[in-house]
């Protein structure tokens, strides 16, 4: 075999580059066979060996098809005539027949050989068996199927939940009221305080149901990326709050642009939820400030952050904030479900993101969130990305002028 | 003055009976006739008893029902003549974004879910009956299908 296509290798500083050649030939754990342009067998290395079955004395000089399963001969001939046009054959998959007659699946990748005045005397052949990697393929498609079949079945469960654990809540709800509107004379004053409680814990249950599916409907969102103004999302969202409680003074400020590359909807859902607990966690206080801002992280990107002079929280207990359910204050100084900070923490995680907390008791609380880590998952591909992430650490106020 | 029928479309005995209520309290004195599943509403309507009778004004409909489901049994409403233009209001559980974009895909006039809370669910339905049965104009020629007018929508000049 000519030692042409490896040009460049005999400036090494090797003495003997042609012993070094078949060192690397003969070590190779992929199958290396040439041939002539007629296809004949000319070459065979010990991993051909090892592959096909047949030893190099059995099997140079035989022609190349002998390789092949019957169905594959024109597939052959047509890469010859490829290589006598000087083209190559990159990592085809294909099948290829052992001595033994059994067939398996291979990349191969033909290349042109070159004598010394450059003249083409034929083809060599790199070919690997890829049965684990078909294996390993089918695994995954499996496994994938499997995945989608779960979470179908998951989404057919969530919309049971949805249906039909209001059904009876709604009867538990409805007749206790009609019991306490219709019948409250029949009642002694005890009466009428458990048909109360009736009422009021099927609608504390039906608000903790619908809090699970809007978690479960973040989960299960399609992300829609696009650049997002989240100062003005957030100010547009404390003045809504504003307007819903005109009597409170709560100073609000917002940095404005602060932008980054989001799911409008859900990350207005953040803010939202974000806002309210601030909103509500200064609600003891006279005077209240919120703010919202941006600063660089030690890796040059974006954190946003919400800040409050409100209740704070413990610190001992920042890993339990993010948990559904979990509330580090009681209903009736606070009221909620304790699914706002899950779904925050769920809706960043889906953006590539990372959001924690800060705070001390009686000293206000303030949320980070960082909306892209460098390997986002489920971050689809957009034209326009590379260029604005790039942009994003240094100037994200730019992606919003588009 | 007589008020025109409502049907409602409900398999669950206490939601009926819910809905039943929050119409009374909300002084809404019209006919109600009720279907227990999605085949009971077809054969109210098309079956051989509903040639002399009138036709509803509103038909309140609940999406998962035994037998024929909601979806379909609108379809059956939309493609049939005498029965196309009735107002028709999904109240349902549900809030999933495809049981929304598929009700009216299907030709509902309006989508409304069934609250929890019944002083809630009473306003809803005040609501609806107040701006389906009086603020709203029925489609012309509501009535018996002799007067009703043919194809409007394929109507050439």
């Amino acid at each position: 075999v000519s030692q042409q296509p490896l040009d460049g290798i005999d400036t090494l500083r090797y003495p003997d580059s042609s012993s070094l050649l078949s060192a690397i030939v003969n070590s190779s754990d992929d199958a290396i066979v040439g041939k002539t342009m007629e296809g004949t067998i000319t070459f065979w290395n010990p991993a051909a060996q090892r592959l096909y079955g047949y030893t190099a004395d059995e099997i140079v000089g035989r022609p190349i098809t002998t390789l092949c399963p019957p169905e594959r001969v024109g597939e052959v001939k047509q890469f010859l005539a490829m290589i006598g046009r000087g083209e190559r054959v990159v990592h085809h998959h294909t099948e290829r027949r052992r001595k033994d007659g059994s067939t398996f699946p291979v990349s191969v990748t033909i290349s042109p050989v070159y004598d010394a005045d450059g003249a083409l005397i034929g083809a060599s052949s790199i070919a690997r068996d890829i049965t684990r990697e078909q294996q390993d393929e089918a695994e995954i498609r499996h496994r994938t199927a499997e995945l989608e079949r779960a979470i179908r079945n998951l989404e057919s469960f969530t919309y049971s939940v949805a249906h039909d654990l209001r059904t009876p809540l709604r009867a538990l709800g409805g007749f206790s009221a009609a019991l306490l509107e219709e019948y409250a004379d029949s009642l002694d004053e005890t009466g009428r305080g458990y048909a109360g409680q009736i009422r009021d814990a099927s609608d504390q249950m039906g608000r903790l149901i619908d809090d699970l599916l809007d978690l479960s409907r973040v989960a299960r969102a399609e992300l829609r990326l696009e650049a997002v103004d989240l100062g003005a999302e957030a100010a547009r969202i404390a003045e809504e709050l504003r307007r819903g409680e005109p009597d409170r003074l709560v100073a609000f400020s917002g940095q404005r642009p602060a932008c980054a590359w989001a799911d409008r909807r859900l990350i207005s859902t953040v803010l939202q939820n974000l806002l309210e607990n601030a909103w509500k966690f200064t609600s003891h206080r006279d005077q209240a400030s919120i703010e919202f801002g941006s600063m660089p992280t030690e890796d040059g990107r974006i954190c946003f952050y919400l800040r409050d002079d409100g209740a704070g929280f413990d610190p001992a207990y920042t890993g339990k904030l993010f948990s559904p359910f979990q509330r580090l204050h009681s209903a009736e100084d606070f009221p909620g479900t304790g699914v706002g900070l899950a779904s925050v923490q769920r809706i960043v995680e889906r953006h590539g993101g990372r959001v924690w907390a800060e705070g001390a008791v009686g000293a206000g609380a303030t949320f980070y969130f960082t909306l892209s880590a460098e390997e986002p998952y489920a971050l689809p591909a957009h034209p326009a990305r590379r260029g604005q992430r790039r942009r994003r650490g240094a100037d994200a106020a730019g992606l919003c002028e588009e | 003055m007589r008020y025109p029928p409502i049907l409602l479309v409900e398999d669950n005995a206490a939601d009926e009976a819910l809905t039943l209520r929050a119409f009374v309290k909300n002084k809404i004195l019209n006919q109600i006739t009720v279907a227990r599943d999605g085949s009971e509403a077809l054969e109210h309507l098309f079956g051989e008893s509903s040639a002399n009778q009138e036709l509803p004004a509103l038909i309140v409909l609940d999406l998962k029902l035994p037998k024929l489901d909601g979806f379909e049994v609108l379809r059956r409403i939309r493609a049939d003549e005498r029965t196309r233009l009735i107002p028709i209001v999904i109240l349902t559980s549900s809030n999933e974004e495809e049981d929304i974009l598929f009700g009216y895909q299907a030709g509902a006039n309006a989508y409304v879910r069934k609250q929890v809370n019944f002083t809630d669910f009473v306003a809803t339905i005040g609501t609806l009956g107040l701006f389906w049965l009086l603020i709203s104009e029925p489609p012309p020629g509501a009535g018996p299908p002799a007067v009703l007018p043919a194809a409007p929508t394929n109507s050439s000049p």
